[in-house]
């Protein structure tokens, strides 16, 4: 039963997670009108900025109740809290196996759509910003665990792509939720794609990721929320399975190749005429 | 920490099962808490659907830690979820039923108030010496990843015409 004791001497983050969580969930959702339509507050993003609030390393002065013991203990407990949230998701998915089926070629092609963040950000990032090889690492995924996994393997994340990597994924850390959140917001608002591929794109991310995303979706869309829910959780599953195969063997490839033919040659020429 | 989470992602980690199931229980009754406040479910109807999704996620976790090969936690447990709840599953129109009284939305709140404390000095060091250039990229990785995906699912429904 050490389990059971070593929990017990959690009692303060517990406790303050459920004080937190109870408060987040008596806001409730929140709709704030924006433009063309409104963007969604969820409970969940309420209940992060105020843990965040009391955590010392953000708040130094509020480390009167939780410790640096707490905060140690906190981060192999999100793994777990996640658990049954996923077990849900399940769920939602055993019941809509028809229409998953049915949706099949559209929910494996979209895993493909990671490679939507070369068009956009790699260029922004190498020739807007003037970003150097750490731009390879920001640019190639969505950055989280599995990609961290391929760039530590491939350069260390000691490295500028490994800066680059980690940069991202802490900001996903930290702000992919509330981003998540505006992002399906707004893209429901504009009525114009199909709710269930805004639902399958909802999977491309974390676990926290597509709960802030179909939580969004489904207060926008509340008669589609069985679909969405179902056709969100395989995509996530999806992305389990292929996530590491189209960032190592496709987009890390493709932004290197990009990387070597324009800016890299840059590179070369500053460092052949700094030698000279 | 992320160098550890970036190596174990490839290995698979000793699940201690006694650990988790004490740790799943406590998760789980604060999810129920929620799903009482903010739902506002009745808690016998709620505690009988936690009790369902403990047993799915156990389930998931006896997979990672004996099953003959490999796979993360998350995807065992998703993968037990779907089976109990197939149609041509006995039962699953039970399990369904009470699964339906547990809101997908409750659960997560707690996770995200664990991430919250869990907010490392290393991670905000990162975010502060990455600086407004990379916050930016950050914001264009997310938005080129849900449009492409969002447009080629988009594409491919029109062409099957669903």
């Amino acid at each position: 039963m050490n389990a059971m004791r070593g929990q017990m001497e959690l009692w303060r983050l517990h406790l303050a997670v459920i004080v937190v969580g109870v408060i987040a969930e008596l806001i409730g959702i929140r709709k704030i009108p924006f433009g063309i339509g409104a963007i969604l507050l969820l409970p969940l993003l309420y209940a992060f900025v105020m843990a965040a609030l009391m955590n010392p390393n953000v708040m130094p002065k509020f480390a009167k109740f939780i410790g640096k013991k707490e905060v140690a203990a906190a981060s192999p407990l999100i793994v777990i809290a996640i658990m049954p949230f996923i077990a849900k998701f399940g769920t939602t998915i055993g019941p809509a196996i028809e229409t998953i089926i049915a949706a099949g070629p559209a929910l494996l092609l979209q895993e493909l759509g990671n490679l939507g963040t070369i068009v956009l950000a790699f260029p922004l990032a190498v020739w807007g910003l003037k970003m150097g090889r750490e731009a390879i690492g920001a640019t190639f995924s969505i950055a989280r665990e599995p990609n961290l996994a391929i760039i530590a393997d491939r350069y260390t994340l000691k490295s500028p792509e490994g800066a680059g990597v980690m940069g991202v994924y802490v900001i996903g850390t930290l702000f992919g939720t509330f981003i998540f959140a505006i992002l399906a917001s707004v893209f429901a608002s504009m009525e114009y794609f199909d709710p269930r591929a805004l639902a399958m794109a909802c999977g491309i991310g974390s676990g926290s990721m597509m709960a802030a995303c179909t939580g969004a979706l489904t207060s926008a869309i509340p008669d589609m929320k069985d679909e969405i829910l179902a056709l969100a959780g395989a995509s996530n599953l999806l992305t389990y399975a292929t996530g590491l195969y189209v960032g190592l063997f496709i987009a890390l490839p493709v932004v290197e190749k990009i990387y070597e033919a324009t800016a890299g040659k840059n590179d070369a020429a500053n460092a052949a005429h700094k030698e000279a | 920490m992320s160098e550890s989470i970036a190596i174990e992602s490839s290995k698979r980690p000793k699940i201690d099962i006694v650990d988790h199931a004490v740790t799943l229980v406590i998760v789980c009754l604060v999810g129920l808490i929620m799903n009482t406040t903010g739902p506002g479910t009745a808690i016998s109807d709620g505690f009988v659907g936690m009790v369902v999704i403990y047993l799915i996620s156990m389930a998931g976790l006896l997979l990672t830690r004996f099953a003959p090969f490999y796979l993360p936690s998350v995807a065992w447990i998703s993968l037990v979820g779907i089976l109990v709840t197939l149609p041509w599953t006995p039962g699953s129109e039970w399990v369904v039923a009470q699964a339906k009284s547990v809101d997908f939305l409750a659960l997560a709140t707690p996770a995200l108030a664990y991430a919250g404390f869990a907010i490392a000095r290393k991670e905000i060091e990162i975010a502060k010496h990455s600086g407004w250039k990379l916050a930016l990229v950050a914001c264009f990785v997310f938005l080129g990843t849900y449009a492409g995906s969002v447009l080629i699912a988009e594409l491919i429904l029109n062409l099957q015409g669903i």
